[in-house]
């Protein structure tokens, strides 16, 4: 026979006890079938709550991830040195300055690199073509056409109209824009800005491309044209204020960059500093090479907080689910307390006691998880087959999140288990009060009680 | 075998202090049929309550099989009613979700009693206390009288040295009462377990080979009525 040792007693339990105990609790589970049907269904609930708030979350983070390697940072960049700390100031003083050079040393090595400039601007239209006169500051981008394809999704997500050539004084803007502003392709806009070396600067362009992007940061605050036409106008002098890489990624972001840096270091490309400058070109400055948690850090930031608040709901879903099976045990104890007693009377120790009520709360947990987790797994299939539309509420919402209305859960089978093995153990745990109170109570007191 | 040596007990009523038993003083032998009879109020059941360790006394002492019980741990206390005492009690107070079998094999279950041993115990105790053919059915499915006998099983099937009963009829009509009275008898004659039971019921009382009567706390008679 098997037989267990109980360290804090030195009691001998047996098999045949504690499964008696098993026994006995399981049964009492049909004892107040309602009321276990009403506590297991507010834990099988909160369960599902759980792993599907999880899981939109999961979804969130992941969305936002893909979105921001797809259309901002890439999976990493090479940066001048402090650029990314100022980025939003756009300096186009902090630059890579010999960009065929670093460029190459990618290429040669298989990276597909692409070169931008980065730049603030005012984007002005007039009334006739427009509907009326406007203007708006936007983030521009001067990008290399062909490499920058082969790095973001931009040019994907062209809706109208083509995407930019080199050398053309043409513009893509976002179809979010297009419709307030009332542009169409082929409409002129004209863009002031300052040069690298701060004189104001006047561009004539026309919109040659509307795109649509899942990411509406970029959507509500990017334009986009030829990086020769940024470089000519902003006098950068082949200068860019970075170059993101697109490297193989187990999930967005997580990329490895020990090949950049082999590939730079081939080609003696030193990341401490840029390579020699070349006539007429800006002065030598230190490049840094950027990973993609790096670029992302501040968005991290976000999404934490965003968990601190998912924390709290979960928080609350917790207390709603104990203090149902609070209820529920303290209702079962206090109206078992001549039986209690009689157990005692007999001979039956506490900690048996206790263990048979935490079988039994720990039985109305496991039932009440493994339904919550089968609810959790459809409400989750239905989230990613699906995903829920948030478009109307954020059509007009300032946020910081990359996804643009429809979110899509994620499977993630270690936080649904990790829900179902909680709220079990939780449930457990909560029997223990009300039994301690009954224990405290003489067991002849136990007995006279109707 | 058992010694009650001048046993107060005092216990809170609401605002009311009830003096339980005032100086009682009690021996019981091996193999005894003892009723401790009174009223309600005189203390019999305190008295029992204080024999079967599930109360401890104010003040005096009280002894099983040689060892004092005073001033034990509640842990001893435990061991103790594990080990030697059955109890039976006027509500029968089996678990009701508990087939008799369960309800019986339960006690030794807890002991760590082998299952073959368990099983081979408690059917016997079940045959002789009448109940073959019903150990599936749960109390529910039991007459009174039936559940008592379920009761007795769970108060010996771990022979203890002692079993107190609490007014074990009372909840019983007479002809059902009288039936187990006469199991616990010959249970009684049989194996030799001691029984002590409290009872204000005279038929419980003309059963007794040793009557002792409680009043107001004290001993008032103690006599044997008939020999075994």
């Amino acid at each position: 026979m098997t037989v267990f040792k109980s360290s804090r007693t030195g009691h001998h339990r047996t098999y045949a006890g504690l499964r008696m105990l098993a026994v006995l609790a399981a049964k009492n589970l049909t004892r107040y079938r309602r009321r276990t049907l009403i506590t297991v269904s507010a834990i099988a609930f909160g369960v599902a709550i759980f792993i599907g708030m999880a899981s939109m979350l999961d979804g969130l983070i992941a969305e936002g991830d893909r979105n921001l390697v797809r259309y901002e940072t890439a999976s990493a960049a090479i940066t001048g040195t402090g650029y990314w700390d100022e980025r939003e100031q756009y300096p186009l003083d902090i630059t890579v300055a010999d960009v065929d050079a670093v460029v190459s040393a990618l290429e040669d090595g298989d990276i597909a690199a692409a070169p931008r400039v980065g730049f603030r601007g005012e984007l002005i239209v007039h009334y006739d073509p427009y509907p009326e006169d406007g203007s708006v500051h936007l983030n521009m981008y001067g990008i290399d056409p062909e490499r920058d394809a082969r790095v973001f999704h931009l040019a994907d997500a062209l809706i109208e109209g083509q995407f930019l050539d080199p050398g053309e004084h043409g513009i893509l803007i976002s179809a979010w824009l297009a419709e307030r502003l009332g542009a169409e392709v082929g409409y002129p806009v004209t863009i002031t800005t300052r040069t690298r070396d701060g004189f104001h600067q006047i561009l004539d362009m026309d919109i040659v491309g509307i795109y649509e992007t899942p990411n509406p940061t970029v959507d509500r605050s990017a334009i986009y044209m030829p990086l020769d036409i940024a470089d000519f106008y902003l006098e950068m002098r082949g200068a860019v204020t970075a170059i993101h890489l697109a490297l193989p990624e187990p999930v967005p972001g997580a990329a490895d960059l020990q090949p950049v840096r082999a590939a730079l270091e081939r080609a003696g490309v030193n990341l401490t500093e840029s390579p020699a400058a070349g006539d007429g070109g800006p002065q030598s400055s230190a490049i840094e090479l950027l990973s993609f948690d790096e670029m992302t850090a501040e968005f991290a930031a976000a999404m934490e907080l965003q968990d601190a608040a998912f924390a709290v709901v979960l928080l609350l879903l917790g207390v709603i689910a104990v203090v149902g099976i609070s209820n529920t045990m303290l209702m079962a104890v206090l109206e078992r307390e001549r039986e209690i007693g009689m157990m005692r009377a007999l001979g039956m120790r506490n900690g048996e006691i206790r263990s048979m009520f935490v079988f039994e709360s720990a039985g109305i947990g496991l039932i009440g998880a493994a339904i919550g987790l089968l609810l959790g797994a459809a409400l989750v299939w239905y989230l990613t087959a699906h995903g829920i539309d948030y478009s109307a509420v954020l059509a007009d919402v300032e946020m910081d999140f990359r996804f643009d209305g429809v979110l899509y859960g994620v499977w993630s089978p270690r936080t649904m288990i990790t829900a179902a093995v909680g709220a079990a153990v939780l449930a457990g745990a909560v029997a223990l009060l009300p039994v301690r109170r009954i224990l405290r109570r003489g067991i002849s007191d136990s007995l006279r009680q109707h | 075998m058992i010694t009650v040596t001048d046993v107060h007990k005092e216990y809170i009523d609401g605002e009311t202090h009830v003096r339980a038993l005032r100086g009682v003083s009690l021996e019981i032998d091996e193999a005894e049929f003892l009723s401790i009879a009174g009223p309600s109020g005189s203390g019999k059941t305190t008295l029992l309550n204080i024999i079967g360790c599930i109360d401890t006394a104010d003040s005096g002492s009280v002894e099983i099989d040689g060892a004092p019980v005073n001033g034990s741990s509640k842990r001893s206390l435990v061991e103790i009613r594990r080990a030697k005492i059955g109890f039976v009690f006027q509500n029968f107070n089996l678990i009701p979700v508990l087939t008799a079998y369960e309800n019986v094999a339960m006690a030794l279950a807890l002991m760590g009693t082998p299952e073959s041993e368990i099983r081979e115990r408690t059917m016997k105790l079940l045959r002789e206390v009448g109940l073959s053919g019903m150990e599936d059915r749960r109390p529910a499915k039991l007459s009174g009288g039936q559940q008592q006998r379920v009761a007795v099983a769970r108060a010996l099937v771990k022979d203890p040295i002692i079993v107190l009963a609490d007014e074990p009829t009372a909840n019983l009509d007479s002809e059902t009462g009288e039936s187990i009275l006469k199991l616990m008898e010959d249970i009684n004659r049989k194996r030799g377990t001691t029984f002590v039971f409290s009872t204000h019921d005279q038929m419980v009382m003309d059963y007794a080979y040793r009557l002792c009567r409680l009043h107001d706390g004290l001993i008032e008679s103690d006599e044997v009525r008939r020999s075994a």
